[in-house]
């Protein structure tokens, strides 16, 4: 069976055909998750921003003017989604995450000791602003070009280069203190 | 290895692992799009902005692209084709050396059209001052004109009879004749 | 530069034409605007001319309507309006502001700015032109974000923002809102991104650490 590109599946929604939209939600869903998860750090925001980010994609899929980087198109409106969701959480006092059922899920199979790495991760990313969380999950577990991440942020080369060298550093920081304890 | 890609190589093995959302998202996310408008028709109150009634021939640069306004087709060409780096449409893309104004590109696709006119308040509203000419094929039409610094409202007349605003630039509030019109802002150089 | 042609001629028209009894005449409206909408709208353009607002914009306004199709009565509202809004826009911009910068601010009081918030800006500006930075308010409004977040933001960039940054700011606010994200949003973390004020959330900086692994 063939597999449609992004760009017929996209060009068929603007056709009409909205059944076909759930083809690109099955694709990008889970990538979406996974950024959304590692950037806002609880399934239930999570779930919210990845399901806003799918409904604004297909109200705005008019303006998808490369059908063929639908992907791309829609991780931008996915960052954005974070960063709204991430600073209303913010200013309702944040709650601190730690969601036994991800977690179990996460680590099925695990050792503990990789569990408790998981975990440890986990809260020192919560640790760094989400700028440079924003900019490390970008760069280093979506592999995006810098080129690529002032496309989705706006923001410059430079600026990005000094968040994500930024990150690391808190990152290995808060890690390595955790270490000592 | 370092010691710093090791952590760093450690934690990105592990943050990419994949997260498993809620089995009923898919089906959320298509019940809530269906319950809304279609891509691009943006409701009642959208539809009184829209420049004309759909009448466009679809023989875009896309292709078989269906598209659901001409604003979609003008986005496309400021990304694709109008804009060389530093520049966005409308946009200053060079000094007039002799006056001190720039020279401003404004550009719109309109597959099916037989002429396009820009018009606006730099050429007294005239029907006729500044055609567009047919650029590229496929109903891509441009023009450049030397604009001081300023703020200029400006729209296209399609074929003598239809007004389209601008898909690529800021709408104008201070519309007192029903059509709406574009914005175009030039700084001093 | 056509601008500054067209002024010239109207001031000439004024100058020639003008008399006790008789108005300036501006040509352009002649064959264009219905009587008796055109003799109304010569005056307005007197009027404007001896308060020393520039009338140009008033020209562009009544020739809009006139390109439009629109009824006379309905041009000379606008033009009377769009007279009070530049008459206002002078007395907030101070009486040695240039056209160009009454014509924005005109946009931006249309826009719901207050004027206060223009005799801000041009305290913040008083150097520098105004054009942009209201104009640019008057955008972001246009796009959709509330007109006391806009003033603020505009307010905030005034002090060190170019013409090229007001210019780049609105264009990345614009393409956020096209993204999908709201308006209040996207103008808050491009602000943020100009400040180089990292997104300021704090998030979780409270929390405990885990235990060691």
């Amino acid at each position: 069976m063939n597999r449609q590109s992004d760009a017929a599946l996209v060009r068929q929604v603007l056709a009409g055909d909205s059944g076909a939209y759930g083809e690109l939600v099955a694709r990008y869903r889970d990538r979406l998750g996974r950024y959304a998860m590692r950037m806002l750090g609880n399934e239930a925001d999570a779930e919210e921003a990845v399901q806003d980010a799918f409904v604004r994609g297909y109200r705005s899929l008019h303006r998808c003017t490369e059908p063929e980087r639908f992907g791309a198109w829609l991780f931008a409106i996915m960052v954005n989604r974070c960063r709204t969701l991430g600073a209303q959480r913010a200013r309702r006092q944040h709650r601190v995450v730690h969601n036994e059922d991800i977690l179990a899920r996460a680590a099925v199979g695990d050792t503990a000791e990789r569990h408790a790495w998981r975990e440890t991760l986990a809260w020192a990313l919560r640790q760094i602003t989400p700028a440079h969380r924003e900019a490390f999950l970008l760069k280093h577990v979506e592999e995006l070009s810098y080129e690529e991440m002032v496309e989705v942020t706006g923001a410059s080369v430079p600026a990005l280069k000094m968040r994500v060298m930024r990150a690391r550093e808190e990152l290995r920081r808060l890690l390595t203190e955790v270490e000592r304890v | 290895m370092s010691e710093h890609d090791d952590w760093l190589a450690q934690a990105v093995e592990i943050l990419r692992e994949p997260v498993r959302l809620d089995p009923a998202l898919d089906r959320r996310v298509m019940a809530e799009i269906e319950r809304g408008p279609a891509p691009g028709r943006p409701g009642w109150l959208g539809l009184l902005r829209r420049p004309f009634g759909g009448q466009l021939a679809l023989t875009s640069p896309l292709g078989g692209l269906a598209l659901a306004a001409a604003v979609a087709l003008g986005v496309l060409v400021g990304r694709t084709w109008l804009a060389p780096p530093g520049t966005e449409p409308p946009s200053a893309i060079g000094t007039m050396a002799a006056s001190g104004a720039e020279a401003v590109q404004f550009v719109i696709v309109v597959p099916g059209a037989t002429s396009v006119v820009l018009v606006g308040d730099f050429n007294d509203w005239s029907r006729t001052a500044t055609p567009m000419r047919p650029t590229a094929g496929d109903g891509v039409w441009a023009v450049t004109v030397p604009l001081e610094a300023g703020r200029y409202r400006y729209a296209f007349l399609i074929d003598g009879t239809r007004w389209l605003t601008d898909p690529s630039a800021p709408r104008s509030l201070d519309d007192d004749f029903g059509p709406p019109n574009s914005v175009v802002t030039v700084g001093a150089t | 530069m056509r601008r500054i042609i067209r002024c010239t001629i109207t001031l000439v028209g004024a100058v020639t034409v003008g008399s006790a009894s008789t108005h300036a005449q501006e040509p352009r409206l002649r064959g264009r605007i219905p009587e008796p909408a055109r003799q109304t709208i010569d005056l307005l353009l007197d009027s404007a001319r001896a308060r020393g607002l520039p009338t140009e914009p008033l020209v562009d306004r009544a020739l809009e309507g006139a390109t439009k199709g629109a009824a006379g009565d309905r041009i000379v509202a606008a033009v009377r309006r769009l007279t009070g809004e530049l008459e206002t826009a002078r007395a907030v911009l101070g009486d040695a502001s240039a056209a160009d910068e009454l014509i924005a601010g005109a946009s931006a009081l249309r826009a719901g700015a207050d004027p206060d918030a223009l005799a801000e800006l041009r305290r913040s500006r008083p150097a520098q032109s105004l054009t942009v930075a209201a104009s640019v308010l008057a955008d972001l409004v246009a796009v959709g974000v509330p007109v006391d977040t806009a003033v603020s933001a505009v307010l905030t960039l005034a002090t060190a923002a170019e013409d090229a940054d007001y210019i780049a700011f609105r264009r990345n606010v614009e393409r956020d809102v096209a993204l999908g994200a709201s308006p209040v949003a996207a103008l808050g973390v491009r602000l943020d991104a100009v400040a180089e004020v990292d997104f300021g959330t704090g998030a979780g900086r409270t929390a405990t650490a885990p235990r060691k692994p």
